[in-house]
């Protein structure tokens, strides 16, 4: 849509044909970029669909629609559109009970289905107390809707997902992630569901309590649960990114509730993400990747062989975008003690993943468009599945975490991943201490 | 919903971001026909893409023989987003056509 409303612009007459099901989708894109009354021609061709015989169907059957977009006279309201206001709810917006409150949010579209800590001016205020940037200071604008990531704003978003005050310097990192590569808003609203996963590094970690150790996705840790919930709710009530609306995510994607971990640093003999990233050990940083599938694996052997056997033949053909491999710290030292650093396990990864020339001739499928649009393969062009560009340079991450164990994964899809410094407040020693004891306790049986 | 009438009320703020009104665009003036126009054909890197256009393309030279096609790949979602560096190659293609139809696969 984005592209029509380029060519609309360049005073040329731009017809579009939208999956009937993306209707809403392409209004939301047209009024984001200021051209809310585009013409579209909604058709019945399900997204990345190949069966020839359909689509030429329904082309056909469109195709005078298609006529008429480019030649039939505008009316007044497409040739100068009216102003419409955005919607803009008061500040203080309902007064209830916890039910209530929580009945009225849900309805209104501003929850992920759970239950939410109501945002009271306290609860804001308190959250607020994790940064030093005043309340109506605008971090970024998201995309599509160019809705205000204010201080308040976002703090509000905390605290409906029950984050503590400390996480606020996360949070405010984790938005300017979202907007260094704009392919985020895509992905976000992407048919291929993908998720944000959040990897945590540096100090912040500990001072938080981000866990990095057994279960690290898991549920069951307030920061892990907690601040991606609440960068998911900015996604819907920042960004405007809602289910079925601008959000068409075909299967969906658990992660998009909370996907997050802090790297395993004290036990990964290599260097930290953030530091092989640019940064400093003594830096906290944060790393967004968006990935949409996320594989397990036991390695045929624990040793450095095993392991690196494993994930080259592991890697499906069919994936897609950004990739990394997911070590436990003793995956991570076997390679190290077989003298691998991660420089050259990255290295080995990239050129030793292919797709067999005969892969696509022994499964009995030929096929009419190239399969893999991130991943490119065919006759000349060679049979790598990870390809260096100037776009994405380094295709392949490797990330440190979870407890001791032998099961490794993927997670897969996306942008290439984007890196942020997470700036602390002047007080941030005491903010540490006032809330780091707030962690569960588990009683023996 | 609670019926308990001595439940605590929350008074709660707006998660809701505020965003600014945007500036809003007119659509560009229509063809009278397509009889003897050149049509580009944008097609982006998603596999309906070139499908969906393949079967226009075949419309448009059965239905409006006089007119001609001109295609541009774009190699992401969204050319003019996501390849800047291409902007100069995209603007001189749509100098040369008289309208464009997309297909972007969804």
């Amino acid at each position: 849509m984005y592209d029509a409303i380029y060519v609309e612009g360049k005073g040329k007459p731009a017809a579009t044909y939208v999956f009937e099901h993306f209707y809403n989708d392409s209004m939301s894109a047209a009024s984001s970029k200021g051209m809310p009354v585009i013409r579209v021609v909604p058709e019945t061709i399900v997204s990345e669909s190949t069966v020839k015989v359909d689509i030429e169907a329904a082309v056909k059957a469109v195709f005078k629609d298609v006529v008429a977009v480019l030649t039939k006279p505008l009316t007044a309201d497409e040739k100068a559109p009216k102003r419409r206001e955005p919607e803009n709810p008061p500040r203080l917006i309902f007064k209830g009970t916890l039910a209530e409150v929580n009945q009225f949010f849900y309805q209104r579209g501003w929850t992920d289905g759970l239950p939410i800590i109501p945002p009271t001016e306290e609860a804001v205020k308190e959250m607020m107390t994790g940064t030093d940037l005043p309340a109506d200071h605008i971090v970024e604008k998201l995309e599509p809707r160019l809705g205000k990531a204010t201080i308040e704003k976002i703090a509000i978003n905390a605290v409906i997902a029950g984050c503590l005050p400390t996480y606020m310097p996360l949070l405010i990192a984790g938005v300017q992630a979202l907007v260094a590569n704009p392919a985020c808003g895509m992905m976000a609203a992407s048919t291929g569901s993908f998720a944000p996963f959040w990897l945590v590094n540096g100090p912040i970690a500990k001072d938080i309590n981000v866990r990095s150790t057994y279960g690290a996705t898991n549920p069951g840790d307030i920061a892990n649960a907690s601040f991606g919930r609440a960068m998911g709710l900015i996604t819907k009530n920042v960004r405007g990114i809602r289910k079925q609306i601008e959000d068409m995510g075909v299967l969906g994607n658990p992660g998009k509730y909370s996907w997050v971990a802090a790297e395993n640093e004290e036990n990964s003999p290599w260097e930290p993400l953030h530091v092989e990233r640019g940064f400093k050990k003594e830096d906290s940083a944060v790393t967004l990747m968006f990935p949409q599938s996320f594989q397990q694996m036991m390695p045929f052997g624990t040793d450095d062989k095993g392991i690196l056997a494993t994930i080259v033949g592991s890697i499906a053909p069919a994936r897609m975008g950004s990739f990394a491999v997911l070590l436990t710290p003793t995956n991570a030292k076997s390679l190290a003690d077989g003298g691998w650093s991660k420089k050259a396990v990255k290295k080995y990864i990239v050129k030793n993943t292919i797709v067999p020339d005969d892969y696509y001739s022994r499964l009995g499928y030929k096929a009419e468009v190239l399969f893999d649009r991130a991943n490119i393969t065919g006759p000349g062009i060679g049979p790598q599945i990870f390809r260096p560009s100037p776009r994405d340079p380094d295709p392949v991450q490797v990330f440190v975490f979870g407890g001791f164990g032998s099961w490794m994964g993927f997670i897969q899809g996306g942008p290439p991943p984007i890196t942020k410094k997470v700036e602390l407040p002047k007080n941030w020693a005491q903010l540490v201490k006032k809330y780091k004891n707030v962690v569960p306790n588990y009683a023996r049986y | 919903m609670s019926a308990d009438k001595t439940a605590a009320a929350y008074e709660v703020l707006s998660p809701w971001a505020e965003a600014d009104p945007i500036p809003l665009k007119g659509l560009s003036p229509r063809l009278d026909k397509l009889d003897g126009k050149k049509i580009g054909l944008l097609c982006n890197n998603k596999r309906a893409a070139p499908l969906i256009l393949d079967a226009t393309e075949k419309l448009i030279k059965k239905k409006f023989p006089t007119a001609t096609v001109s295609r541009f790949f774009a190699r992401s979602f969204s050319v003019s987003s996501l390849e800047k560096d291409r902007e100069a190659e995209f603007n001189k293609w749509l100098k040369g056509v008289d309208a464009v139809i997309a297909a972007v696969g969804d």
